[in-house]
């Protein structure tokens, strides 16, 4: 059950989710060969690739039996996890966030911002939501025709969407966006720190290490003013929460915050300006939308589940454990592998088919389980608004340019969405 | 009178159950009362169990 290498490479090569061809070519492969196949690289210790959407469901959902952060809970070379574990007194985290966690530490923290990012909460966001998503409309229909959807519209909207919500002034988000880029896209030449190819993993980790750095040094001054003054913040919930009585701990308050500011925003955007590739790249499906913008709730989780901007979160067994008729043995590393899912030939009709009214649609781009996103209500809001606002404005629309995927293994969508269109 | 219907939410990831709509997908029709709800319910956004779901005013 060895995955060939060539297949295994593709798996884990950032390039490979950048030509999203590659990357998915090697998942069809293995749904159908190799479902849960373990992939044997120099660069990486073993692990195995969950590639079924029922797999990665039943696994989701034994959240004792499969942790989240006995190993590193991202795919991470050899080298680089040595590294991680020299900086962080032998734990694999740079950070420990929920994605980190697991119980009881995870539902206790999970509980805590829970209430916030729910659809009763954040109904009362719905109408400064709107007003935010029309000044980005707006701002389309002053570009004059033409624009860049990824960098001028779909990266910024979601950005100040969750800074508003976490409470970060308006000004330091040009900052929040390159630092998030840095995390998300430490693989790619144009996005990380060093601004160049990764030839040291090493060099890499301690570019990630000054990010993450530059994030906690900010948010620590956030800490102590909201200590001071509490306001209705996201930001005022972490700093004055508690977990049994006392603060949170240093690390895991800063990394409840990073988490928030990167994955917060750039999920959505990168869904966002796939959604808008899509339609660009397809007449007779904008034109269905177009004439029924009824269909706008499947449009955005077709735009979801197409983009799947998450590509993978891994699991540890906890013990010796049995999945599609396969062992797998205490301390297993397991890559559940969403995109894969999210084709799955079993689930899916024409599953490499964009369709706006794609119904039933029961995608897992935002996982499942005990780990299931936390702001899934949030970015499901984000994306209706802007959609209920832009299809009646959008006449027509087409790509400008070619379109380009980010180079990035965990967190990737289109780098840019260069588009053409007129408007009402 | 008949009770009004009602709300409940998964606690773990915040899905709404509404008693009036049901869940025609998933086989459960309009309607349906949350007891009336099979006992191996479960999310559709999360597999969380019928247990786990609170009743809440929206
Ligand atoms: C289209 C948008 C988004 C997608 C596709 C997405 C996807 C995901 C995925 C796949 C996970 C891991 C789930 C698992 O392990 O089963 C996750 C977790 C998480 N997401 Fe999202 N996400 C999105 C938007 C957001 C937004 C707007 C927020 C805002 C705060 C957010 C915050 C989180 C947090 C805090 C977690 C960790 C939950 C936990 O481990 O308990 N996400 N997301
Ligand atoms: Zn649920």
């Amino acid at each position: 059950m060895i995955i060939p290498t060539e297949v295994a490479q593709s798996v884990a090569d950032p390039k490979a989710y950048a030509d999203d061809k590659r990357a998915h070519d090697a998942f069809t492969w293995l749904r159908k060969n190799m479902p849960l196949g373990r992939a044997e690289l120099d660069l990486f210790d073993p692990f195995w690739v969950v590639s079924k959407h029922a797999d990665i469901l039943e696994i989701e959902r034994q959240n004792e039996l499969f942790h989240n952060g006995d190993r590193a809970s991202v795919l991470t070379p050899k080298e680089a996890d040595r590294k991680v574990r020299e900086m962080m007194g032998g734990s694999p985290h740079l950070v420990r966030s929920l994605v980190q966690m697991d119980n009881p530490d995870h539902m206790k923290y999970r509980r805590l911002t829970q209430a916030w990012f729910l659809p009763q909460n954040i109904k009362k966001l719905e109408n400064r939501i709107r007003e935010i998503a029309r000044s980005f409309i707006d701002r389309m229909e002053d570009k004059g025709g033409a624009c860049d959807f990824a960098r001028d519209i779909a990266f910024l909207y979601p950005l100040h969407v969750i800074m508003e919500i976490l409470g970060v002034p308006e000004v330091d988000e040009p900052m929040m966006l390159k630092l998030t880029q840095e995390l998300f896209g430490s693989a790619d030449p144009e996005l990380n720190r060093n601004k160049k190819a990764v030839d040291d993993v090493a060099a890499n980790v301690n570019a990630v290490a000054a990010t993450v750095a530059e994030f906690i040094a900010y948010f620590n001054k956030m800490t102590a003013d909201r200590r001071a003054n509490p306001r209705d913040d996201v930001a005022s919930v972490i700093a004055n929460g508690e977990i049994d009585g006392k603060p949170l701990g240093e690390l895991e308050a800063m990394s409840y915050y990073i988490i928030v500011a990167t994955a917060g925003h750039d999920t959505t955007s990168n869904t966002t300006a796939g959604g808008m590739w899509a339609l660009a790249e397809s007449p007779s499906e904008f034109a269905k939308l177009k004439a029924n913008a009824e269909l706008i709730p499947l449009y955005l989780e077709e735009s979801i589940r197409w983009v799947t901007p998450v590509k993978h979160f891994m699991r540890t067994a906890t013990a010796d454990a049995t999945v599609r008729g396969q062992k797998i043995a205490k301390g297993d590393w397991m890559m559940l592998s969403y995109p894969s899912g999210n084709r799955d030939e079993e689930v899916f009709e024409e599953p490499f088919k964009f369709k706006v009214d794609r119904s039933p649609n029961k995608h897992i781009a935002f996982g499942y389980g005990a780990h299931v996103c936390l702001g899934q209500h949030l970015g499901r809001m984000e994306m209706r608004i802007l959609w209920e606002e832009l299809l009646p404005r959008l006449k027509s629309v087409e790509l400008n340019g070619k379109p380009r995927w980010m180079e990035a293994n965990f967190v990737c969508g289109p780098k840019t969405v260069p588009i053409r269109y007129t408007m009402h | 009178m008949a009770e009004p219907f009602k709300v409940w939410q998964c606690s773990n990831c915040g899905f709404l159950y509404y008693e009036a709509k049901g869940l025609p997908e998933e086989g459960i029709p309009p309607g349906t009362r949350w007891a009336d709800v099979p006992e191996g319910f479960e999310c559709p956004l999360c597999g969380f169990a019928k247990r786990d779901f609170e009743m809440v005013e929206v």
